[in-house]
């Protein structure tokens, strides 16, 4: 929790790079809008000064001289009186210029084919753009042959500062219409954020309030219809739904295993005052006494199994070595231990195995005696007098795998009963079962110990025919190892 | 008095089968499963039903409802190996009487038993007394006008049943449902000869005094209680 809190929010991002995005196309806008500005500005500018020229032009007059030249006339000249201007003969003399002005050094060449050029200067202080343009003249046009052309060059300038000044007036309003969106945007990006972020939001309170004892979990309408936040409450509900049956698992189990012990304990306890109850003779202490042994030693057993259970399915206990065991010679260790029990019930062992060859399972000896036992003691108690019990290994070589199976020829199970039998503590005939010392974890031990091993165990019946359990086991690689353990 | 006895677990249901009849000489019937516990209390021959809560087939809990639903008023006492309040909570208001958490004490089951049965016939006090007649149901002890009398276990365990209801008449098939538990064999000439036997003896203690067992003809037995005579309370 403290580590999303020191990380800043989504939409702490998504403001800040909107309003970058904004910031920079507001630049982009005032650069723009500075050059159109500009060229809007001198495009009028340039036509204002070259008006002003064809006035200066027209001011200049056939001067009446002999030799037909032309001069300059100011009477009629009206221009704005912060211009400048100079005229000056083809021949480089001037021929006037504004009284404002000290006038240009030399007469400015034109490049040829070039009828004007622009340039800026500086005068008294100010800013000045200046048009040097040709212009020429007719002097005497009623003479004979049209009369004598007389070319002139004039140089007109005006001051740029009201330019510079609409301009600059131009881009600020644009700056400055900027900033204002921007201002207004960012709190109202905020504003949309936290409405757009809603959903989240409201999933986020819904799961919080999922705990372990109310795992009710119902995402709003929005985020299951919001495309980004539909994966996301899809996987949260997949995920609880796991999570709420492990739990309902583990609390069945414990509650189970409570109610296991503590009748386990009633027992003993009962067995023991029943005997106080009142005075008794000497063989009746006797009988009570050696009743409640063998109740203390199903208690004992109970605990036993539950420990084994507990080992058996703590996977995270990680085993210290890759353990490998030869499933053959575990089945034979098996039906030796397990022949007095047989024997008792008059029932015949068979065993069938792949010959010569070891089958390798990654199991420790402690728990494949423990399966393999566990399965023939149960088929055994399942036969009745004179039947078969059948244990078989074989090889799937072509699966990597081993099969075990043992097959009795008891009276089978209910199918009702098939799909819990591996439950823990669940007992298809729970008062047979548990006068014979069955705490109904057999099975479960089993189905641990072969997932332990990356196996898998499944269980057929036919009620009235018998019951097969068969074990999968992934073989081992290494069949050397092995040797040495046996 | 008869009681249903309903647990999966064989070795407790005989340790408490056994308590119930060596203590206080109640019968005893036990089922395994919740199933077979519903159809034998569907006899209504029961004055208690202990009930396990976890049980193959039916549970509990389910039982005890079917129970109150077809309006079966039996005393109920759960054994429970469940924790928590909310639990209690909802056996208490499915129907349930009393309950007892495993492992419980023995002599605490024989003493809620007697209470629920006595509580179930309307009786307050362990010892019940009606025409001079005083029956101790923790000593299991009778006396009459002072004297103490000596009773065989079903002479005292029919006088017991009787004195429970001192107005009402039952009939020889009520005692002998009440009495004795499955495992007997049903005959009625049985309750009769412990009848008389226990008439003889009571009447005998003090000599001259009126019979405290009436019997009417094709009816049953009854207290000996007639309009003028009414009950001392405790």
């Amino acid at each position: 929790m403290n580590q999303v809190k020191r990380s800043r929010s989504i939409a702490f991002h998504l403001i800040a790079a909107v309003l970058a995005v904004e910031l920079l196309s507001s630049l982009l806008v005032g650069i723009l809008s500075y050059g159109y500005e500009r060229h809007i500005h001198f495009h009028a500018f340039d036509s204002i000064l070259h008006g002003r020229v064809d006035s200066v032009i027209g001011a200049v007059q056939d001067a009446g001289d002999v030799d037909d030249n032309v001069m300059l006339d100011t009477a009629d000249l009206h221009v704005p009186k912060d211009d400048i201007y100079e005229v000056f003969n083809s021949r480089g003399e001037l021929l006037g210029r504004s009284p404002n002005w000290t006038g240009t050094s030399a007469p400015p060449a034109i490049p040829p084919h070039r009828h004007a050029t622009f340039s800026e200067i500086k005068v008294n202080g100010r800013e000045y753009r200046l048009l040097t343009q040709q212009g020429s003249r007719i002097v005497d046009p009623g003479d004979p042959g049209g009369g004598k052309l007389r070319h002139v060059t004039v140089i007109y300038g005006a001051p740029t500062e009201r330019l510079w000044r609409a301009i600059h007036a131009a881009v600020q309003f644009y700056a400055a219409g900027s900033i204002l969106l921007l201002a207004v945007t960012g709190p109202l990006i905020a504003w949309l954020l936290h409405r757009g972020l809603a959903p989240l939001r409201q999933l986020a309170t819904l799961a919080s309030r999922v705990s372990a004892d109310s795992w009710h979990f119902s995402p709003p309408a929005s985020a299951r219809t919001t495309p980004e936040l539909a994966p996301l409450t899809t996987a949260m509900e997949n995920v609880l739904q796991r999570l709420e049956r492990s739990f309902t698992q583990q609390r069945t189990f414990v509650s189970d295993a409570a109610h296991e012990l503590k009748t386990a304990v009633a027992v003993v306890k009962s067995s023991l005052q029943l005997l106080g109850l009142r005075p008794r003779t000497q063989a009746e202490y006797q009988a009570g006494l050696e009743r409640t042994l063998a109740d203390t030693q199903r208690l004992e057993e109970l605990v036993a199994k539950m420990l084994t259970l507990a080992r058996v399915e703590d996977t995270g206990a990680a085993p210290g070595l890759p353990a490998t065991v030869d499933l053959v010679q575990s089945m034979q260790q098996a039906a030796a231990e397990l022949e007095t029990v047989a024997k008792l019930h008059k029932i015949k062992v068979t065993m069938e195995s792949p010959a010569d060859e070891p089958v390798m399972v990654a199991l420790t000896q402690e728990d494949c005696s423990l399966l393999l036992s566990n399965l023939l003691l149960n088929a055994l108690q399942h036969s009745p007098p004179e039947s078969t019990v059948e244990l078989r290994t074989a090889l799937q070589k072509e699966r990597n795998t081993a099969e075990f199976s043992v097959r009795d020829h008891g009276e089978g199970i209910d199918p009702a009963d098939l799909p819990r039998v591996f439950d823990r503590f669940y007992r298809s005939d729970p008062s047979r079962t548990r006068s014979t010392g069955g705490a109904g974890l057999g099975l479960a031990i089993c189905k641990a110990v072969a997932e332990r091993a990356g196996g898998s165990i499944a269980l057929a019946s036919q009620p009235g025919q018998g019951t097969t359990v068969t074990v999968q086991l992934p073989l081992t690689p290494n069949p050397d190892a092995a040797s040495q353990l046996a | 008095m008869r009681v249903l006895l309903v647990e999966d677990e064989v070795r407790l249901a005989d340790n408490l089968a056994a308590a119930l009849r060596d203590g206080p000489g109640f019968a005893v019937d036990c089922a395994a499963d919740g199933l077979s516990g519903d159809n034998l209390a569907g006899n209504r021959c029961y004055d208690l039903i202990i009930l396990d809560l976890m049980l193959p087939r039916l549970d509990g809990l389910s039982l005890l409802r079917r129970l109150r639903a077809r309006g079966d008023s039996t005393p109920v006492l759960i054994l429970t190996a469940k924790e928590g309040k909310q639990a209690i909570i909802q056996l208490l208001n499915s129907g349930a009487d009393d309950y007892l958490a495993k492992p419980f004490d023995l002599g605490e089951l024989i003493a809620r038993s007697k209470a629920l049965i006595r509580r179930g016939k309307g009786q307050s006090h362990p010892v019940l007394s009606a025409l001079g007649l005083e029956v101790n149901t923790l000593e299991q002890t009778v006396r009459r006008n002072g004297v103490l009398v000596d009773l065989s276990p079903t002479e005292y365990r029919i006088l017991e049943y009787l004195i429970h209801h001192p107005r009402r008449v039952f009939s020889k098939r009520d005692l002998l449902e009440h009495l004795y538990d499955y495992n007997w064999e049903h005959h009625s000439n049985v309750i009769e000869a412990h009848v008389s036997n226990l008439r003889k003896k009571l009447d005998a203690a003090v000599p001259g005094a009126e019979p405290v067992i009436e019997t009417l003809r094709g009816r049953g037995y009854r207290m000996a209680v007639g309009p003028e005579h009414t009950i001392e309370p405790g």
